[in-house]
């Protein structure tokens, strides 16, 4: 029964995937964007369903050993959740998306991988989530056709996305024959008892480092996020840079954590100079770009690099600044790319340059996007910044002081475009600024949440800090 | 309920009742929203001095002490802490004075926008209460950044022609400092299990290398937000360019939460670290000085002038504070309010000027005495006690801190050499050079420009905001015992913390 | 019997060869082909590990089996971008495919 009620969230995305496409079929036209309501019930009704049902027990090993029900899991299928609910959100009413069956349930499938690489104790099944989380990821980068541009974002997305999987595959298969299972609880044991040479080893660690090196978008597996970021709908665009993202640090943190504890130090070393370097590269870039997704893109490659520095730490403090950070990136980046959209939508254009005047048309919307803008570039009192401080201090306590100066010199730089795109919405004027600017309550709603979902992570910490810790209580 | 009550609670968060009902307006509703703020500001007053009729100026600890715990999970100790003691009651003090005076001061001058900015300068005078009052480094910081919003704000959208470029660099120097303190208050955090700051300064015992590292990572935040030279670049910018209210409130406080950070923690955390690096300190704050003179006298624009004479003025009182003894680190804090309320009126009084003749250049004044005299009058003494014109506030200040320095400066004193104070002392001098020359230039000798001649003087609205200061120039200038005695106990108690400095005190 | 190593450096080799495609031809057909053989090397790998060392235990065949269902599922999605691109633009080459920079 309990490994039913576990997989009570996955049963119900398939159950919303299902209805999704055959209700598909029956609507007529006019009536499509019925669609975006039932995929948005359907997910706020999963989340729900979870919370009050799915939530780790005394029993952790479920379905054999393929699935894990623990906090990990737990707090990170609400993230995925969360972040397809909004995703629906901001896609009602995009050209060629908002009113089609099939995208709405590519994006359940999706999340249903998702959920699944939370939880994931096997290399068979990790293998698995990760395909059934990206195949409709491919598919819906590429989704408008019409767009030269998203056809090509699809396309890029695949081409590189099955490339570094097949690479990690290979390390799975190298980490299977030498450790002797696929479980990954099983393997730490093996490889705890010497049976996997140095040699082979740090070859799968390598590998395997490709493949989910790809989904955060770590150097130098980022070439592909600014050419998918920009050229794949806007609202697609803000679930690859959030829950996609966040399942990958998923699936990073327990493998690496729970598989590898005995070669901790030198994975811990590479993570940590990967770190530093995916960072900079991507908020140096990020400096130079005009176009708001772009550099939303490169911002969200620096993003990666803090986190990655929580991870680098492995430590108790290190997961909890990892989940915390997700928690509050997850929100900020999906305003972000909420005001993207909305905007594109309104004005056909993504270039930072015409934001200029925003505030005069939307004061509230502007204020909201001060505030992501001010919590992706960690000003207190916002979320953002109470994750910064934990990572940053995740590294401190691990004795990498290093690695916390070039986190905190990256961050000044990072405020520089963030401040960028605040002086062109705040400070700039254009022509026909006095036209006010019409908001969907169901967005602007959204947005609002968001907002205020930040500012209670960064003013109250306490709830979402002992939920990260119980997250870490599993591995420590 | 009795938490809000708290006296520190209600002094810092009061400005945010302000902040809520102005939300409820208009941008057009201008005067309401001035009426709104400027009430608010005064209410915030009055609370502040309600708070100095209970302080206990005999005590040195801290008073009024709020402390609840904030986040305590997984071996993190932060707390919601807030106190009062004699290093902060006089910068408390000058900020909910200066703050009503610089709203009072922009009922003319900025017509657009005007609850907005009534909205930011509130949020500012919160972020800045806070910052004196935090007894807790987290919550500190929380409020040292938040400053930071409302200023880039009122900068940029009020601000002159060059605003964007001047707010950008002013929040992005600053930014690139507080962070590396940001480093340093996580490592205290982590490695000595809390971030609350008595306790902390209970516990010492960092190693003296640690120390150093530590300083230097909060150094850099307060250094910039000084300035100390050579890390003064953002100033002249960020003056020029703010509007008038603004430069004031900049001037006034912004800079003393440099100064103060110094006091406040810097030299009892790191008590060791901090009288190594005094003469470093001193010899910045020395270079500061003749710097700031130097730059200052060969301006053409009046505010930028002014803005050059602060690095000179700050680099007086970096110098008191690392005197490490009494007569330094009181007179320093004496000269934060002093500078706040010269230089502040200062910005007022150029405030005035641009809003008549829109130009703030030399050359385009001359004679101004026969035409507006009062408002030459008021200048006049305000320069005299921005040079430190025995009688006024300035010289008060001043004087104590070159006495610290020359005691400092002692064979085995901290300082190790008198130099520093000679050297401060020609400062002093040259202060007068430039600051007589720009009197001069702007209203002696004969009109030359035409729209001179028919400057209005001074009005009620603008008397009301001048005169207070002029009120605090002499009564610091001529009785400034009253203030030495709230300072007082709370330094000695602080001088006390620094062991060798001690030592040489007794010499 | 052949030994184990072998079918290693086979899987090894087809691997490479399958690197080399993907990072050094241009048409996008063809760097799908080059994926195929990655994962082809995977599953000699996962097959020998299986048959050598567990095979009291299937899940190196499972694994296998799963890994062709990914390769089949990642075919079908790649070979339908690929022809939504090339609607649009007449080529498949990578080269030609930018509007946006790398």
């Amino acid at each position: 029964m309990v490994d039913y009620l576990a997989i009570l969230p996955e049963i119900a995305l398939l159950v919303l995937a299902a209805i999704l496409l055959l209700v598909d079929i029956r609507l007529k036209e006019e009536g499509k964007d019925t669609l975006n309501w039932i995929a948005l019930f359907g997910l706020v009704i999963t989340f729900v369903l979870t919370i009050l049902l799915a939530q780790p027990g005394e029993e952790e090993v479920i379905w054999g050993g393929m699935l894990r029900h623990d906090w990990m899991a737990f707090v990170f299928r609400l993230v995925f959740i969360a972040g397809a609910a909004f995703t629906v959100v901001f896609s009602r009413g995009w050209e060629a998306i908002g009113d089609r069956g099939e995208f709405y349930g590519l994006l359940v499938l999706s999340t249903l991988g998702m959920t699944l690489m939370g939880a994931a104790g096997d290399l068979v099944m990790l293998l698995l989530a990760i395909e059934t989380a990206s195949i409709p990821l491919y598919i819906m980068a590429g989704f408008s056709t019409k767009d030269g541009k998203s056809a090509e974002a699809g396309f890029k997305y695949l081409l590189f996305g099955a490339m570094t999987s097949a690479v990690m595959m290979y390390g799975f298969s190298l980490l299977f024959g030498f450790g002797g299972t696929t479980d990954i609880y099983a393997l730490a044991d093996a490889i705890a008892a010497g049976n996997v040479p140095t040699l082979p080893l740090m070859t799968s660690i390598i590998l395997v480092l490709v493949g989910f090196g790809f989904k955060i978008s770590m150097f130098p597996f980022h070439f592909w996020s600014p050419d998918v970021y920009e050229g794949a709908p806007t609202p697609v665009t803000g679930f690859l840079s959030t829950a996609s993202k966040a399942a990958g640090f998923a699936v990073l943190v327990r493998v690496m954590l729970v598989a590898f504890p005995s070669v901790t130090v030198e994975w811990q070393t590479l993570l940590a100079i990967l770190s530093a370097i995916t960072m900079t590269v991507g908020n140096l870039v990020a400096l130079r770009q005009t176009n708001i997704k772009r550099m939303l893109a490169y911002s969200s490659i620096g993003h990666a690099g803090y986190i990655l520095m929580g991870v680098a730490a492995a430590s108790s403090l290190g997961v909890i600044s990892v989940v915390y950070y997700i928690a509050a990136y997850l929100l900020t980046n999906l305003a972000a790319f909420g005001f993207v959209a909305i905007y594109y939508k309104q004005t056909g254009s993504d270039e930072i340059e015409d934001y200029a005047g925003f505030s005069r048309r939307s004061p509230g919307l502007a204020f909201a996007m001060l505030f992501t803008f001010l919590s992706l570039g960690g000003i207190p009192p916002l979320g953002g910044f109470f994750g910064k401080l934990l990572v940053f201090s995740a590294a401190i306590q691990a004795d990498m002081v290093w690695l916390a100066v070039v986190g905190v010199l990256n961050a000044v730089i990072a405020l520089y475009y963030y401040l960028t795109v605040i002086k062109f919405v705040y400070l700039r004027r254009q022509e026909g600024d006095e036209v006010p600017f019409p908001v969907a309550k169901s967005q602007s709603l959204a947005i609002i949440i968001c907002v205020l979902g930040v500012t209670f992570l960064g003013v109250i910490m306490a709830p979402m800090f002992e939920l990260a810790q119980k997250v870490a209580s599993s591995f420590f | 309920m009795d938490f809000i009550l708290e006296p520190l609670n209600l002094v810092t968060f009061f400005p945010l009742v302000g902040v809520l009902l102005l939300l409820l307006l208009k941008n057009e509703q201008k005067k309401i929203a001035r009426w709104v703020a400027l009430v608010t500001a005064l209410v915030t007053f009055g609370i502040s001095l309600w708070v100095l009729s209970m302080f206990d100026a005999s005590n040195p600890g801290l008073q009024f002490m709020i402390e609840e715990d904030w986040i305590q999970v997984a071996g993190w100790k932060i707390k919601y802490a807030l106190g009062m003691d004699g290093i902060s009651i006089l910068l408390v003090l000058l900020t909910t004075f200066l703050t009503p005076i610089a709203i009072l001061s922009t009922w003319k001058a900025i017509d657009e926008k005007v609850r907005d900015f009534q909205l930011f300068f509130l949020l500012l005078e919160m972020g800045m209460l806070g910052v004196f009052l935090a007894q807790d480094l987290f919550l500190f910081y929380v409020f040292w950044e938040f400053t930071l919003v409302p200023m880039y704000f009122l900068i940029g959208i009020w601000g002159g022609e060059k605003r964007m470029y001047a707010a950008i660099k002013f929040f992005l120097y600053t930014m690139a400092g507080s962070i590396l303190m940001l480093l340093a208050i996580l490592w205290l955090g982590i490695r000595q299990g809390t971030f609350f700051l008595p306790e902390l300064i209970a516990k010492g015992g960092i190693p003296a290398d640690v120390q150093f590292w530590l300083f230097l990572a909060f150094a850099a935040a307060f250094a910039i937000k000084v300035p100390m030279w050579p890390l003064h670049s953002w100033l002249p910018d960020a003056h020029v360019q703010a509007p008038t209210a603004g430069s004031v409130i900049l001037a006034g406080v912004l800079l003393k939460m440099g100064t103060y950070g110094f006091v406040r923690f810097n030299l009892p955390l790191f008590p060791e670290a901090a009288v190594q690096l005094a003469p470093t300190m001193a010899l910045l704050a020395v270079i500061g000085i003749l710097y700031g003179a130097a730059v200052s006298y060969s301006q053409t624009d009046v505010k930028k002038l002014v803005a050059y004479s602060s690095v000179s003025h700050l680099g007086f009182v970096i110098l008191g504070i690392f005197a490490l003894n009494e007569q330094g680190i009181a007179g320093g804090i004496l000269q934060m309010v002093n500078h706040g309320i010269s230089t502040g009126a200062l910005f007022l009084l150029i405030g005035f000027i641009y809003e008549r003749r829109h130009t703030r250049d030399f050359d385009q004044f001359g004679g101004l005495w026969k035409v507006v005299p009062v408002y030459a009058v008021i200048t006049l003494i305000v320069s005299l006690s921005s040079m430190g014109l025995p009688g006024l506030n300035g010289f008060v200040g001043e004087f104590a801190i070159l006495l610290g320095a020359w005691g400092a400066g002692t064979a085995g004193g901290p300082l190790g050499t008198p130099l520093f104070a000679a050297f401060a002392a020609a400062g002093v001098i040259l202060a007068a050079v430039y600051i007589l020359f720009m009197f001069q230039k702007m209203f002696l000798g004969p009109i030359t420009v035409e729209e001179n001649k028919n400057i209005k003087d001074l009005n009620w609205r603008e008397l009301l905001v001048i005169v207070p200061l002029l009120v605090f120039i002499f009564w610091i200038g001529l009785y400034p015992k009253p203030f030495f005695d709230l300072i007082g106990p709370s330094v000695s108690h602080l001088v006390e913390m620094l062991p060798t400095a001690v030592s040489t005190v007794l010499h | 019997m052949i030994p184990l190593s072998n079918y290693l450096i086979v899987a090894a080799g087809l691997f490479s060869i399958g690197l080399y495609a993907v990072l050094a031809r241009k048409n996008a057909i063809m760097i799908l082909m080059g994926i195929e053989l990655m994962l082809n090397a995977v599953n000699i790998n996962l097959v020998a590990f299986w048959r050598y060392l567990t095979p009291e235990n299937v899940s190196g065949q499972v694994f296998a089996a799963m890994v062709f269902v990914v390769a089949a599922a990642e075919v079908a999605v790649g070979i339908a971008l690929i022809m939504t691109v090339y609607r649009r633009r007449d080529t498949v080459s990578a080269d030609e495919i930018n509007l946006m920079k790398w």
